[in-house]
């Protein structure tokens, strides 16, 4: 429900946030430039540019004025310079992010909508041959981990029967516009989000048919059986809409996980992901890299939670009335 | 009334969610299948186009100073720039100099430009430019040349440069004259802050090639050919580096995506089998045991040769690279060099020898390790990730002699921090630049992690110092000669193996590898001359 009670609640949260991504380097022994920029940016560093940093982050000064030093420059969309990709933190995560959301969005889309028409389905027709399969071979595929999904497929897509590309999001420098660059993008996108789904879509699924099966039990599904309802109008207006409440919740939090967490399959298909950054930005030391990740994550994690929040009272109207 | 109550309609068709989200799903797959037959490119075939396979992708902006301080960053701003003198596959060759003398009393190099280059932007290129790119990196050194070497820079005339030296330096032209980019002074004159430079001015050079773009996410480059390259236009229009996983260059090689990469020992006969051409890199790299020489027992020489003695060599070779590798020599050239020393002592694998010389100096077996008066001591072998199964290895190796071992593997810079401040005893490194003895300078006194810095042998540390200002080879041979043996006697580090490398191609273009390796000694096939022929496959 939107209220100003939620906003304020998300607001007190990304301020702690953004505290904590100020207070960490800063807790950290040593120089918090250091922390900051790392032990071999700073040697390549001269001392005017030292000097100049020091000024910008003000840590000559007591420590409220470095916060509210550190909030100006978040809020001029400065999220520091990079030394190892040498541009602006920002500017190199926003160039992979577009990559991240198209991969992760529409993973958790097809595998939460086909997760939830599987568990409705499976939990509709318990105990039948067509449940027992789908929930066996859903929990082993599950059980395989997303880049050695990602291996198989592309070993059987791309290399045995060449009918997938072997890396990249999109054919480097193939002059492609509109309609054929989507293609090719969608052509690329394919074996990741297939490997990435076959590995997801197990949760959403088995989380979805539990609660069908609680759902089954209530008076309200006699009530349906009773008014001449069909089958497919119970299985999906009455007891799928009201089975949906896990699920959801469980794919805003997902999100958050996911933008860092496909980071392997990523690798596997050469895909310009955060995730990879991510690593590459530990690896480096890359310290404005790192938090600018941290601080995205946040920010969309925050987000997902508010629209799932918003979504609640859509999808079961009695949590209207709890506030 | 009621009787027509009870009859429900229903449903007259039954559409099962599963049938049609399967049917949905078939769909999507023929789009897909539909995708593969659409997505040949539409290129016009007259375009002689090259794809290089990389797995790191980014390599940063191909300009002097924002690609990134590794190799491959370097190679693909050689491309791009030019610099005084070139190498071809076996030896130096004019680049925008065509002739050049060595002036001894002076201490100087003259070198005559060439009249006919111009720099991207049809500008000319003239000796003002190399004069002014050394006098700038005076204030912004360029990241591979030491620019103290370089004492000052004269124009003579128009195309005549003088560069006055500020001490004799053997290794000139690896280290300098061929590493050196030159730019133009036209467009970084103004340039103030040259790591932020990034505008589309900043890749203007005098190279075969132009950049036409770059991604960093997708870590991606495309170059076109620069039709007024002074040695005639390259033979291959486009130039392409693109990403793929290591896992997957052979494949991508095989199936004709791409048409050169580095290509994994184990599947060399497939790629022959295939058809690609495969090429081997000569020995330039090692990996090695650093020793912790300031800290007891290692600060002993007879200690850290009972070290050497206790670790095969050979078949640390063949069980943790499966045969594709050079067991190290201890003086660190290895033996397919011009400046390698045969008599350099080897520490021929003798754990009987290893134990003696331990006893000798004081230590005594208890329950088969060994222990300085009754005190057991344990030595602390630290490595990356990369180098798991050569530390596992040595431990065992040690460990069978006596010596007890304690290892763990950490993250790169955690290693790298500890071996820096000296909280080690025993670390296992890599390294190139075997090719031109300079290394030996950089990696036994030199103050980064990766060397020994060893500073107590005064010999040695004459020698070294020796060797770069000796201009005559013959005598600068002789002099690496002796210090091969003096290091392989101290032993502050201890060299493993030579590992190989290989390349594997579609035979279009001649890929070699650079004798010395590319500018300072870069151990990758991708010298721009190459892409000045080209065969049609």
């Amino acid at each position: 429900m939107f209220s100003i009670r939620n906003l304020a609640l998300y607001l007190i949260a990304m301020f702690i946030i953004l505290a904590l991504n100020f207070l960490l380097p800063r807790m950290m022994p040593g120089d918090p430039l250091m922390a900051i920029y790392g032990e071999e940016a700073l040697v390549q560093m001269t001392p005017a540019l030292k000097a100049e940093l020091v000024e910008r982050f003000a840590l000559d000064q007591p420590w409220w004025q470095q916060f509210a030093a550190y909030l100006s420059t978040l809020f001029t969309g400065d999220l520091g310079y990079s030394y190892y990709h040498n541009a602006p933190a920002l500017e190199v995560i926003l160039g992979r992010l577009p990559w991240t959301l198209l991969l992760v969005g529409t993973t958790l889309i097809i595998s939460t909508f086909g997760g939830i028409i599987l568990g409705i389905e499976s939990g509709w027709r318990r105990s039948s041959l067509q449940d027992k399969s789908l929930l066996t071979g859903l929990m082993v595929l599950g059980g395989f981990p997303d880049f050695f999904l990602g291996i198989l497929l592309l070993i059987g897509f791309g290399v045995t029967w060449a009918i997938f590309p072997l890396s990249g999001a999109i054919t480097p420098y193939s002059g492609f516009t509109g309609a054929a660059l989507v293609l090719d993008v969608l052509h690329h996108l394919f074996l990741p989000v297939t490997a990435l789904i076959l590995c997801h879509v197990g949760v959403s699924y088995l989380l979805t048919r539990n609660t069908m099966v609680t759902v089954l039990k209530e008076p309200y599904m006699l009530t349906a059986r009773a008014k001449g309802l069909s089958n497919l109008v119970m299985r999906y207006r009455h007891a799928g809409r009201n089975a949906l409440l896990p699920v959801i919740t469980r794919t805003g939090i997902q999100l958050g996980r996911m933008i860092t967490g496909v980071l392997f399959v990523e690798i596997v298909f050469a895909y310009p992901g955060l995730g990879y950054l991510t690593y590459e930005a530990l690896l480096t030391r890359d310290y404005p890299v790192l938090q600018g990740v941290l601080l995205i994550v946040a920010v969309f994690v925050l987000i997902a939670n508010f629209l799932v929040d918003l979504s609640y009272s859509k999808i079961d109207p009695r949590i209207r009335y709890a506030h | 009334m009621f009787q027509v109550r009870y009859k429900i309609p229903r449903l007259k068709t039954r559409i099962s969610p599963l049938k049609v989200s399967l049917a949905l799903l078939t769909l999507a797959l023929a789009c897909c299948l539909l995708v593969t037959a659409c997505s040949k490119t539409g290129q016009p075939l007259e375009l002689v186009s090259y794809t290089i396979a990389d797995d790191t992708g980014d390599w940063g902006y191909p300009s002097p100073y924002t690609h990134y301080a590794r190799g491959p960053g370097y190679i693909r701003m050689s491309f791009l720039f030019d610099t005084l003198v070139w190498k071809d596959a076996s030896e130096f060759v004019p680049a925008l100099a065509k002739e050049w003398e060595y002036i001894s009393a002076d201490n100087a190099y003259i070198f005559k430009l060439r009249g006919d280059v111009t720099w991207h932007d049809g500008v000319e290129f003239t000796a003002e430019d190399v004069v002014f790119t050394f006098n700038y990196t005076k204030e912004h050194p360029f990241q591979w040349v030491d620019s103290s070497i370089v004492e000052s820079a004269e124009v003579l005339d128009k195309y005549t440069v003088k560069l006055y030296l500020s001490k004799p330096y053997a290794p000139f032209f690896q280290d300098v004259a061929g590493t050196q980019p030159i730019i133009p002074k036209h467009i970084w004159q103004d340039v103030e802050e040259p790591e932020k430079f990034i505008a589309k001015e900043a890749v203007i050079g005098t190279g075969p090639y132009k950049l036409a773009d770059y991604s960093k996410e997708h870590g991606s480059y495309l170059y076109k050919a620069y039709s007024d390259y002074y040695l005639g236009k390259p033979a291959v229009d486009e130039l392409k580096f693109v990403k793929i996983s290591k896992e997957m260059i052979p494949a991508a090689l095989k199936g004709g995506s791409m048409d050169a990469g580095d290509t994994p020992p184990e599947v060399i006969s497939e790629m022959e089998e295939a058809g690609l051409t495969v090429i081997t890199a000569p020995y330039a790299w090692n990996a090695k045991l650093t020793i912790n020489h300031q800290k007891e027992p290692l600060s002993s020489k007879q200690f850290r040769q009972a070290l050497a003695y206790a670790i095969d060599r050979e078949a640390l070779v063949q069980i943790t690279q499966r045969g594709h590798a050079m067991a190290g020599s201890p003086g660190m050239i290895p033996p397919t060099s011009d400046w390698y020393n045969p008599d350099t002592p080897q520490y021929e694998y003798d754990p009987a020898k290893a134990q003696r010389v331990l006893e000798e100096l004081g230590y005594g077996l208890e329950n088969g390790y060994f222990t300085k008066d009754s005190t057991e001591f344990v030595l602390e072998l630290v490595t990356t990730a990369r180098f798991k199964e050569v530390g596992q290895f040595v431990k065992q190796q040690l460990e069978a002699a006596g010596i007890k071992i304690d290892f763990r593997t950490m993250e790169d810079k955690t290693v790298d921090a500890k071996v820096l401040a000296w909280q080690f005893d025993l670390a296992i490194y890599g390294h190139g630049g075997l090719h031109e003895p300079s290394i030996l300078n950089k990696m036994i006194t030199g103050e980064g992690f990766n060397s020994a810095r060893y500073h107590a042998d005064e010999t040695l540390n004459e020698l070294l110092e020796n060797q770069l200002t000796e201009m005559d080879r013959g005598e600068r041979v002789n002099i690496v000669r002796q210090i091969q043996e003096v290091y392989a006697e101290d032993l502050p580090s201890l060299t493993l193996y030579y590992p190989n490398w290989y390349w594997a191609h579609d035979g279009s273009v001649e890929l070699f590898y650079t004798n010395d390796g590319i500018a300072f000694g870069i151990p990758i096939p991708l010298n721009k001359l190459a892409f000045m022929e080209y065969k049609a496959m």
